[in-house]
Order: C-alpha cells, then sequence, then structure tokens
C-alpha cells in the first residue's frame, strides 16, 4: 500500500527518535514548530502539498503531547481543497485538534455539507467521518436531515450508507432534541432487513441508541433483531469475510443482544421461543479452545447471550445453566474468561433464586482471589462480597482476613473495608464479629478508619456479655511487641472501661493493666494520648481500695503532661489530676461510659447512601433486608438506658465520638443514670463547670469550644458541633419533609405492570411494595413484597384491598409493622367472577415515626391478565365469526383518534395483551385479525375474536369489531381495546439503558472517581 | 460507545492516540501516562482487562493486547462487550499487518497517518463500524489509488523546487 509518502515528516519523525531524552525532544520539536508557523504565515508560497505535511507534523507533535495552539485554520482550510490527498488530511486533523465548539469549525460547514450532499462517495466518507467524530449542536442542526437522507438512499454504496448510521447515531446522542427521528420505526426495521453486514452492524448500533431512549416505539424491531440473530448464529447465512475466526461476526451479534436488552421483555410466544431457541444454542455450543482469538469472539457472544438470559427473567432451568456454565467459567485457564465469568456472576446475584446455586462456588471464588492478575482479584473480591451472607459469612470475611496479610497494596483499603462491612451485617454472634475486627486492626491498621474501630467499641458497649471477652481480646493484643496505634487506641479504650471486670483474673490486676499499656506509651501518637489518660484515669478509680504506689505512677504522668504544648492533652491531664485527688466522687464521675443510642452503622449508612440508584437495590441491600444478622438486629433494638428507643436520637454521630458519655434523652435531664454517670449530683457551681470540663474533655475530637458549656447544654451539646449532614441522617425523613413523596411514577410502574407479572408497584423512602403474580384461566396469586427500607420499623402497616364486584380477592394477613429492612410477604388470591374492566385497589397505610403515610394503588389484576393466547386455524376461526352474527354478541365500532402506529406494530401491542394476532386470516394487509380466550367463573373459558381495519389513508381511524359468546364479554373487550388504541398507556420510560427498576437487571453501579480521604467518599468509589 | 483509543509502545512512547470524547492535551497525557504506568507493571499471562474507573471516571472499561514492542489500548463504556472490543483489537492489528506485511513498530511510527485512515474505517465516532478487514482493506487501497492518482497528476504540475521538498 502506498499512501503518499511524505519525507519531511519522515526526517522529522526520525529526529524526533533519536533525540536522547525529553529536554532535546522539545527542542526539537519547538524548532519544527517555529519553521511551521513561520511557513505558515507566508501563506502565499505554500502549496497544498507542503500544507498538507505541515498539518500532519501539527498532528504528530500533538500526539507527543505538545500544545499546538496555532494552524488550526490551515488545517481547517484544507477541507476545501480539491483534491483528495489534502482534503483527507484537513478532514483528519481537524477531527483530531479541534473539539465541537470550536469557531473555525463553523467556517467549513459550508464545505462539509457540499461533500454530504454531492456525488463524489469518498468525499462523502469524509465529510461524514468529521461530523461523526466532533458532532457538534451547529453541524446536527445543519447536516442531520441529510446524513439521515443517505443512510436510506437506496443508491448510495454500503459504504457510504454505514458510515451515515453511525453519524446519524453520533448526532442523536450528542443533541437528542435537534434530530428528529419520529417515525424511524418503520425505517429502522426495512434498515434491519438489509443482507449488507456493514451496513447491518452500523444500523443495530443506531438501533441500541434510538431503543434506549424510547423502546416503546422500535417494538417493530423486536422480531428483526431475533431474526438477524437467528441468522447469525443458527444459519451462519453470512459472507466469509464477516466470519471471524469461525464464528459469524460476533459484533453484530453481540449487538443485537445488547439492542433485545432495551425492551423490556418479550411478549409474543413465538419470538420468544424462537429467541431462547438460539441462546440455547449459544450457551450449549460454545467450549473453550486453544485459538485465544477463537475463544475470545465466541465468548464475547457467549456473555452477550448469559446478559440477555438474566434479562430476560428465563425460567430457572435456563438459569441454573447459566450458573452452571459460569461455575465452569470461573475455573478455566484463560484469563479473560475467568475475568468475565467472576463479573457476571456478580451481576448474577440479582437474580433471584439463584443465590444457592452460586454459593456452590464459593471454594473456586476464594481461590480467584489469589489470582496472579489483579484484575481477577478485584472481581473474585467484589464477586464474594456480594454473595455473602448469614451462612457464609464467617467462610468468606475469615478467608478476606487471610488474604489480606498477603494482599497487594492497592486493594487492602477496600479489602479491609468490606470485611468491616460483611461483619458488621452478618455476625453469627458478637464475640466473633469483635475477633474481626480486632484482627483487621492488627493486620492492617494503616488501612482501617477510624469508623471501624468506633463502631467496635459501640458494640462492646452496648453488650455486656462481650464487655469482659473484648477485655481479654484487648489485653492479649496488647502485650503483642509491635502492635498498630489503632489497636493500642482501641485496646487502650477497652480496657480502661472493662479491664476491672477481669481483675480477679491473673495478669488483670490494675497495676498490671496499667503497665501493659504504659509500654506503648513511647510509640504513640499525640492523637493517642488523650486516649490512654483516660485509660489511666479509669484504671485509678477502678483501683478500690487506692494503691499508692501505682497512684503515684499515673499523677506523675498527668503532671507530665500538664504542661503539654497540645492543649487537649493539657485538659485532660489537669482535670484528671484534679478529679482524682477527689477521692469517692471519682468513682461517679468517671463511671463506665453509658450505652450508646441505637444507631445505624456508620460504614452502611454511607454505604448506602453512596448507592445511586435507590429505585434500584441491589443484590446485597436486598438479601440484608431479608436475612439480616439476628445477633445485630437484637442489639441494635435495644433502647439505650432502658428507656423506650426514641426514633429521633439527637444529634450524635458515632464518627467522632466513641467516648461520648452524654445522652441526649431529653426526659433523663437531671436523672442520675442507671449504669451511674452523673451529670449534676454536685450542687456547687465550681464543680459543675469541672463536670462540664470533663465532657469536653472526653470527647476526642471535640473543639474545646464545646467545653465551658453548663451541664444542661453539654448533655446536647458537649460533642461540639455536629456536623449538619450527621445529625440529618439521624432524623426520620417524614419528620423533616412532613410528606413522604413516592420514587418514580406511580401510574407509569401500574401500566407496566398490566404487561409485565413482576416488578415495583410503589416505592417511598420507607417502603417499597413489589409484586409478583401468576394467572392461571380464572384465578391469579399476586404476592406483595412489602420491604422496610430504614433501620427503624413501620408500624401500623394496614393494607384493604376494595375489590370492584367482579373480582373475588383475599389478602392473607398483613403484620402491624415490619420489622427494621425486613421484607413481608403477603399473598393475594383473585379470582374473576365475569368480564370488567374495573381495577382493584390497594389501601396501603403505615406510620413511620410521628407521620402516616397512605396511598392508594390500583392493583394490577385488569382485563388481559385474564386472556390467554390461542392461534386459530382458518377452519376454526370463520365458522365461529359467522355463527356470532350481530349485536349483542358481535360489535361493530369506528373508532377515532387513535394513535397512529404501523400495522405490526399495533400486531405487537395485541400480543403483548394476550391477544394472538393471526396473520393470513384477512386477506387485506390492512387489516389485523386477533384470537384469545377469556376466563372468568360466569363465562368458563370463551373465545374472542377481533378484526381491526385499519385505513392506509388514515392512521388515526379504524373499524373494530369483536365478538364472542357473552354480550357482556364482547363489550367490556371492545372498550377495554378502544381504551389500549386510544390512549396507548405509555410504560415507564428508561432514561438511560436497563437501569429502570423493573425487572431488575443485571448493572453493576458504576463507582464514582474516589475524592478524597473521607471515607463516604471511600466507600463511595467501592461500592 | 468507544472513548479513546492509544497505541504505545513499552516504553510509553504514544504511537497513535484517539479520543473519541475531545480532552485537552494535558489530560490526555496525563492519562497515556497513568495507563502506561498500569500496563507495563502488568505481567504476561494475565487477563487483557483493566480497573478503568480511576484513570477515565466512572463507567469505563479498558482493554488492552500486548504486541511485541507495542501495547494497543481500547477505552469504553459499559454499552459495548469486552471481549467483542478485544477481538476489534484484533481486526486492527491483523489489518494493519496487512497493509504493511508483518507490520512492526518502526512502519507504525512512520506511516502514522496511515494508521489514522485505516483506524477510520474501523471505528466511527466511537462505534465500530466496520469488522471485516477485508472490507476495511478494500477501502484502504481504494484510497491509496486515489491518492496516487491525485499525487501523479500533481507530479506533472508541480515545480522542480517543489517536488525536491518532498
Amino acid at each position: 500500500m502506498a499512501l503518499s509518502g511524505m519525507r519531511g515528516l519522515s526526517v522529522f519523525i526520525s529526529d524526533v527518535r533519536n533525540c536522547q531524552n525529553k529536554e532535546q525532544e522539545r527542542l526539537r520539536v519547538d524548532k519544527e514548530l517555529g519553521n511551521v508557523r513561520t511557513r505558515f504565515k507566508n501563506e502565499k508560497g505554500l502549496s497544498p502539498y507542503e500544507k498538507k505535511k505541515y498539518v500532519w507534523k501539527m498532528l504528530y507533535i500533538y500526539m507527543l503531547g505538545y500544545d499546538v495552539d496555532f494552524g488550526h485554520m490551515e488545517a481547517v482550510s484544507l477541507i476545501s481543497a480539491p483534491k483528495y490527498p489534502e482534503k483527507q488530511v484537513g478532514y483528519i486533523v481537524t477531527a483530531c485538534l479541534l473539539n465541537e465548539n470550536h469557531d473555525f469549525l463553523r467556517l467549513a460547514i459550508n464545505t462539509v455539507r457540499n461533500d454530504i450532499i454531492g456525488r463524489n462517495e469518498t468525499f462523502q466518507c469524509l465529510a461524514l467521518t468529521l461530523v461523526g467524530n466532533i458532532g457538534g449542536r451547529e453541524f446536527a442542526e445543519s447536516l442531520a436531515a441529510d446524513v439521515q437522507k443517505l443512510l436510506i438512499s437506496s443508491s448510495c454504496r454500503p459504504l457510504v450508507r454505514k458510515k451515515a448510521a453511525l453519524c446519524l447515531l453520533r448526532l442523536y446522542r450528542k443533541n437528542p432534541d435537534v434530530v428528529n427521528v419520529d417515525g424511524w420505526a418503520d425505517r429502522m426495521a426495512q434498515l434491519l432487513d438489509e443482507r449488507d453486514l456493514g451496513v447491518l452492524t452500523s444500523s443495530m448500533s443506531l438501533l441500541v441508541a434510538l431503543v434506549s431512549n424510547n423502546h416503546e416505539a422500535y417494538w417493530s424491531c423486536l422480531p428483526k433483531c431475533v431474526k438477524t440473530l437467528e441468522r447469525l448464529a443458527r444459519n451462519q447465512d453470512i459472507p466469509q469475510e464477516y466470519t471471524y475466526y469461525g464464528i459469524p461476526s460476533p459484533w453484530l451479534q453481540v449487538k443485537t443482544m445488547r439492542a433485545l436488552q432495551y425492551f423490556p421483555t418479550v411478549e409474543d410466544p413465538n419470538t420468544r421461543r424462537s429467541l431462547f431457541e438460539v441462546l440455547q444454542r449459544i450457551l450449549m455450543g460454545t467450549d473453550v479452545v486453544k485459538n485465544v482469538n477463537k475463544n475470545n469472539a465466541s465468548h464475547a457472544v457467549l456473555f452477550e447471550a448469559l446478559a440477555l438470559v438474566m434479562h430476560l427473567d428465563a425460567e430457572k432451568e435456563m438459569m441454573s445453566q447459566c450458573v452452571a456454565l459460569l461455575g465452569k467459567f470461573i475455573a478455566v485457564r484463560e484469563p479473560n474468561i475467568r475475568y468475565l465469568g467472576l463479573e457476571n456472576m456478580t451481576r448474577m446475584l440479582m437474580v433471584t433464586d439463584v443465590q444457592d446455586i452460586i454459593k456452590r462456588h464459593q471454594a473456586q471464588i476464594i481461590t480467584s482471589l489469589k489470582d496472579p492478575d489483579i484484575s481477577i482479584r478485584r472481581r473474585a473480591l467484589d464477586l464474594l462480597y456480594g454473595m455473602c451472607d448469614v451462612s457464609n459469612a464467617k467462610d468468606i470475611v475469615e478467608e478476606l482476613l487471610q488474604y489480606l496479610s498477603s494482599a497487594d497494596f492497592a486493594m487492602r483499603e477496600e479489602l479491609s473495608l468490606k470485611a468491616a462491612i460483611l461483619a458488621e451485617k452478618f455476625a453469627p454472634d458478637l464475640s466473633w464479629y469483635v475477633d474481626v475486627i480486632l484482627q483487621l486492626i492488627d493486620k492492617a491498621g494503616d488501612f482501617v478508619s477510624d469508623d471501624i474501630w468506633f463502631r467496635v467499641v459501640q458494640f462492646v458497649t452496648n453488650n455486656e456479655d462481650l464487655q469482659s471477652y473484648a477485655a481479654a481480646k484487648a489485653r492479649e493484643y496488647l502485650t503483642k511487641p509491635a502492635i498498630h496505634e489503632t489497636m493500642v487506641k482501641v485496646s487502650a479504650y477497652i480496657l480502661g472501661e472493662y479491664g476491672h471486670l477481669l481483675a480477679r483474673r491473673p495478669g488483670y490486676s490494675p497495676k498490671e493493666l496499667f503497665t501493659i499499656i504504659h509500654e506503648k506509651h513511647p510509640t504513640v501518637s499525640t492523637s493517642t494520648i488523650p486516649i490512654l489518660l483516660s485509660s489511666y484515669a479509669k484504671i485509678l478509680m477502678h483501683t478500690q481500695p487506692p494503691e499508692p504506689e501505682l497512684q503515684n505512677q499515673i499523677w506523675t504522668i498527668f503532671n507530665k503532661y500538664e504542661s503539654c504544648i497540645d492543649v487537649e492533652i493539657q485538659q485532660r491531664s489537669a482535670e484528671y489530676f484534679a478529679l482524682s485527688r477527689k477521692g469517692a466522687s471519682l468513682m461517679d464521675i468517671l463511671a463506665e461510659m453509658p450505652k450508646f443510642p441505637e444507631r445505624q452503622s456508620a460504614l452502611i449508612r454511607k454505604a448506602e447512601d453512596a448507592e445511586v440508584d435507590t429505585a434500584e437495590q441491589s443484590a446485597i441491600k436486598l438479601r440484608a433486608q431479608q436475612q439480616m444478622s439476628t445477633a445485630l438486629v437484637v442489639t441494635d433494638q435495644r433502647p439505650p438506658n432502658g428507656m423506650p428507643a426514641q426514633p429521633s436520637i439527637g444529634p450524635l454521630s458515632l464518627v467522632k465520638v466513641p467516648s461520648e458519655t452524654v445522652d441526649s434523652n431529653p426526659g433523663d435531664q437531671g436523672l442520675t443514670h442507671p449504669n451511674g454517670v452523673v451529670y449534676k449530683e454536685d450542687p456547687q457551681p465550681p464543680s459543675q463547670d469541672i463536670i462540664g470540663d470533663l465532657l469536653g474533655t472526653l470527647s476526642i475530637e471535640g473543639p474545646p469550644g464545646a467545653v465551658a458549656q453548663s451541664p444542661q447544654n453539654a448533655t446536647y451539646e458537649a460533642e461540639g458541633a455536629p456536623s449538619a449532614a450527621d445529625a440529618a441522617a439521624l432524623v426520620p425523613v417524614g419528620e423533616e419533609s412532613g410528606s413522604v413523596q413516592p420514587i418514580g411514577n406511580i401510574n407509569e410502574r401500574f401500566y407496566a405492570l398490566c404487561l409485565k407479572d413482576s416488578g415495583v408497584l410503589y416505592e417511598d423512602p420507607n417502603i417499597q411494595i413489589g409484586i409478583k403474580a401468576e394467572w392461571r384461566a380464572h384465578q391469579g396469586r399476586l404476592v406483595l413484597f412489602l420491604g422496610n427500607k430504614n433501620t427503624a420499623s413501620l408500624g401500623s402497616v394496614q393494607a384493604l384491598i376494595l375489590p370492584p364486584t367482579h373480582l373475588k380477592m383475599e389478602l392473607s394477613l398483613v403484620p402491624e409493622t415490619i420489622p427494621p429492612r425486613a421484607q413481608v410477604q403477603c399473598p393475594l388470591e383473585v379470582m374473576n367472577l365475569r368480564p370488567s374492566r374495573d381495577v382493584a385497589v390497594l389501601d396501603f397505610s403505615y406510620k413511620f415515626g410521628p407521620t402516616m403515610v397512605n396511598v392508594k394503588l390500583r392493583l394490577p389484576a385488569v382485563l388481559n391478565k385474564f386472556l390467554q393466547p390461542i392461534t386459530v386455524s382458518p377452519e376454526e376461526f370463520f365458522p365461529q365469526w359467522r355463527s356470532l352474527s350481530g349485536p349483542p354478541l358481535k360489535l361493530q365500532e369506528v373508532v377515532r383518534g387513535v394513535r397512529p402506529l404501523p400495522l405490526p406494530e399495533m400486531a405487537n401491542l395485541f400480543n403483548t395483551y394476550r391477544l394472538t394476532v393471526c396473520p393470513g386470516l384477512d386477506p387485506n394487509p390492512n387489516n389485523l385479525v386477533a384470537s384469545t380466550t377469556f376466563y372468568s367463573e360466569t363465562t368458563r373459558a370463551m373465545l374472542c375474536l377481533v378484526r381491526i381495519e385499519t385505513d392506509p389513508a388514515d392512521r388515526t381511524q379504524l373499524r373494530m369489531t369483536v365478538a364472542s359468546g357473552d354480550p357482556t364479554l364482547t363489550f367490556e373487550l371492545k372498550e377495554f381495546i378502544k381504551e389500549q388504541l386510544v390512549s396507548i398507556p405509555t410504560a415507564p420510560q428508561r432514561p438511560q439503558g436497563p437501569a429502570a427498576p423493573p425487572p431488575p437487571v443485571a448493572q453493576i453501579t458504576a463507582p464514582p472517581p474516589a475524592a478524597s480521604q473521607d471515607p463516604g467518599a471511600l466507600l463511595a468509589g467501592l461500592l | 460507545m468507544i472513548k479513546a483509543v492509544m497505541v504505545m509502545n513499552t516504553q510509553g512512547k504514544p504511537r497513535l492516540t484517539k479520543f473519541y470524547e475531545f480532552l485537552p492535551v494535558e489530560k490526555q497525557q496525563g492519562i497515556i501516562r497513568t495507563v502506561f504506568g498500569v500496563l507495563c507493571s502488568r505481567a504476561e499471562n494475565v487477563s487483557n482487562f483493566m480497573e478503568a474507573d480511576s484513570i477515565f471516571g466512572p463507567d469505563s472499561r479498558l482493554v488492552y493486547k500486548h504486541y511485541a514492542t507495542l501495547y494497543f489500548v481500547f477505552v469504553f463504556d459499559s454499552s459495548e462487550n469486552e471481549l467483542a472490543m478485544l477481538d476489534l483489537i484484533q481486526v486492527f492489528v491483523e489489518t494493519l499487518d496487512k497493509c504493511f506485511r508483518n507490520v512492526c513498530e518502526l512502519d507504525i511510527v512512520f506511516n502514522y497517518s496511515k494508521l489514522h485512515t485505516i483506524l477510520d474505517e474501523i471505528i466511527f465516532g466511537g462505534q465500530v463500524l466496520e469488522t471485516s478487514s477485508a472490507e476495511v482493506m478494500k477501502v484502504v487501497e481504494e484510497i491509496s489509488r486515489q491518492e496516487s492518482a491525485s499525487n501523479s497528476i500533481g507530479l506533472v504540475t508541480k515545480t522542480v523546487s517543489g517536488w525536491r521538498n518532498r
């Protein structure tokens, strides 16, 4: 191949290559830039060839990473050059150097347009490529229509049309409002019949973009996609040059299956069957072979097929087949397939009912944690995190801990966080939880954020059974030689607080504990010393009768720090010193910490806040709701200080205060807490100050300003100013806003459920109501899934069914409270007595905190649910049709104001409502004939026949004839169909791909970039 | 959508870069450096995937292939299939191989303008345009015919000095 060689360019490139270092390179580049600049200045002397050469040089310099801030005009001007080589350079370089808003582009727009509408195909291609690569708004405005014309023009070569398709796609993606695609459904359907694979591939990409925006309009393309897939995967009907290592265009197969994933479901039974046949063939017919490229290609198709199967919510059998395949993949030698196997298994977790099958592969997944490839290790970690629940938490967390010591530094932080969250969420018992966190700190102290150790302190404080165990553990760790400072903090705190519980054991005398803690003193930083001082004070307090020797030792320390430069340390030591001289009152003042008020884990809370998509609950969250570890739930719910739990627990935040002694319960003012903290026993003002100070100093990170407050205020504000976010997070949502707003559009959810049998009926910040329905003849069984999204219970739950007269409905008992994060299932039996279009309503209410929420929701037990599709042959149809002659069994009506639909789309619509369209029955191609069976108790199974006659000249009107053996049925069915045709309910539009809630499509939430050291942001990045 | 195509050698020198979403040049260079830093630390016989979220922002995936002294890197979002992208790298390289008969890094260094032409026939505005290397070859040959045709005409009209400048 001989693209024109340019010696000047080659010489320049050689020179750059010969440069010994970056500095030389820069000098050479600057020299060249200077040269080019001068040449451009006296432009008159430049031949197009020279211009071309310089512009290429500019692009090369740009690629090397130097900013080229001149010569853009020259590049753009080459676009108008008459000859191909110059024009080509102009187009290519302009596309690389300029962005869509660059002013110079405006100058070129006319030339570009002329090239697009001109007759020269190579020029058309160049122009399309520029527009497709830059694709700004102005381009879209002035060129979209021309590009559309090229795409559907029959006189254009495929070469041009495939570029036009992608060009249009780019313009549409960037400026959907400018590019008019109304009525493109028909054209797209036609384009999908294209024989040229290049054009077909591009058209399929275009379809993906269009469908992802509005699948409703493109139903007619769905069967075509399935046909394309059949053509490729089953018939292998494709030209040789489009097979890639023996696989018929894997890209087109993949794109086609992508397109199919944007349709919520495939309703038409025939299409569905064909599709599943192809999918089955792909799933079963793919083997791991020697050739890497062939492997990649066949598995590209296979993984896409898996995604589609998951999306279509196939039968359990097929799903288990998929899991079995994935299980095979995660153990193969080929690393790419291991990687994708793990990734897809993680997505699979969101499919119901397969978790148990996935768990069978746990051992293999754990092995992948030791894979030589960090990408694979990360996927394995994600999967383990996602599949963890109470049943396997012990194994998984222990594996993670073991892995921690050998893991790459890049992964340790993520690992520790995940281990901590899992340990907390699914702990089978609390002593295990304590073990895990202490091990975590021991092995990866640098990567354990404060939140993690604050939380363990909170658990120990709130659980008396745990205290002596934790103290023993803490002592054990403290005697180890080199331990992490976080370990010193947490151990010193726990020993100070609970060491006395073990005083009778050998090695736990106050003196010994003090010695053990104090040994670490020289190694710690100033942030730890306040905690040590508190521990010493506590040990001193617990030493009864006082041991003068120990007392002197500790006093010496206090004395020493009284002049410390760190104000926190100074204050603590001064106050502790003064207090410890007060004798017995020290006992009261320094008594054990009261229990922490119930609060959600800061870790989990942040993890949840980080979840971008509130509508779609992750698998982890869903299952956490279903099977929250009982141990932790019980602890969480135990009311603090024996007082009833308050929904609002004041502005305390775990994030900052492990040693917080305040209790925000307003009713406690002036009372002695059962476990010993006295706020105002001492009537003397000076002493009150001391206590106030004490409260201040105890807060590790509290600003000194809080110190001087009076005790009354201190009960609320000793923590200083907690951040607004912390406070807000603790206030129930209902209280704040006064009313609870539903998430998502209730109407859209209802209409979507009219067409599907499972999905979300209602959702608000507190509750999610899902529905799963099965219909058999005139009976139906719906299950309502009431999921409490909060960590507090929902009370006064009431669900009343207001059934229309034609439905008999029985709702099983709905519990009055839904426990935190639990999901309650309430079966609802439905029986259809007679045909009617009336709709049942669910009157649902609950109470969250003080807020009463009441909603009335339509239930998707609608007429079409009692239809069963049936195909009739002409021999069956015509006698029936004739025998039902005239009203009231056969009704005819001319319907006007119909939303104009192309016939295939209307046929699809009928099929989705379970009215089987029977093609070929009516000789007139503008007519549609459909049949179905209706079931109710009075009518039993009854055949219904429908005929629609459309007017090709005016799609807004049609004549409809409905016939059945029951007059009411005929009337109701006719009205029902009319409603659908006149105002076709819009099922929820999916703004961006398969992210909308029902059905649970596998999608991994893309983590936002980790912004800072903030653990919240970190978690956001991890989850 | 494909966000970027990068070809760099095992020393981290960029040989071809194309970003389908505009990025300022410093940002491009930063990305190339970061990507290279991770790539060169990866062993042989590991997967062809790399975490890209931290480099390109959320919803980014990266696949690469290592051929002799060159890395070929594609960055794209979740609307593309990872393995299909890997296959596309292979198509790109196979096409180069056909063009240059046993392509090596030097071919790519000195013919980077041709690389742009070939790439534009495979990826268009971040979308897969053509997947058959035979088809791409046909187009590229057509283009070179056009070029040499207009060049030969150009030779007649050009001055001798202009010709020498080549």
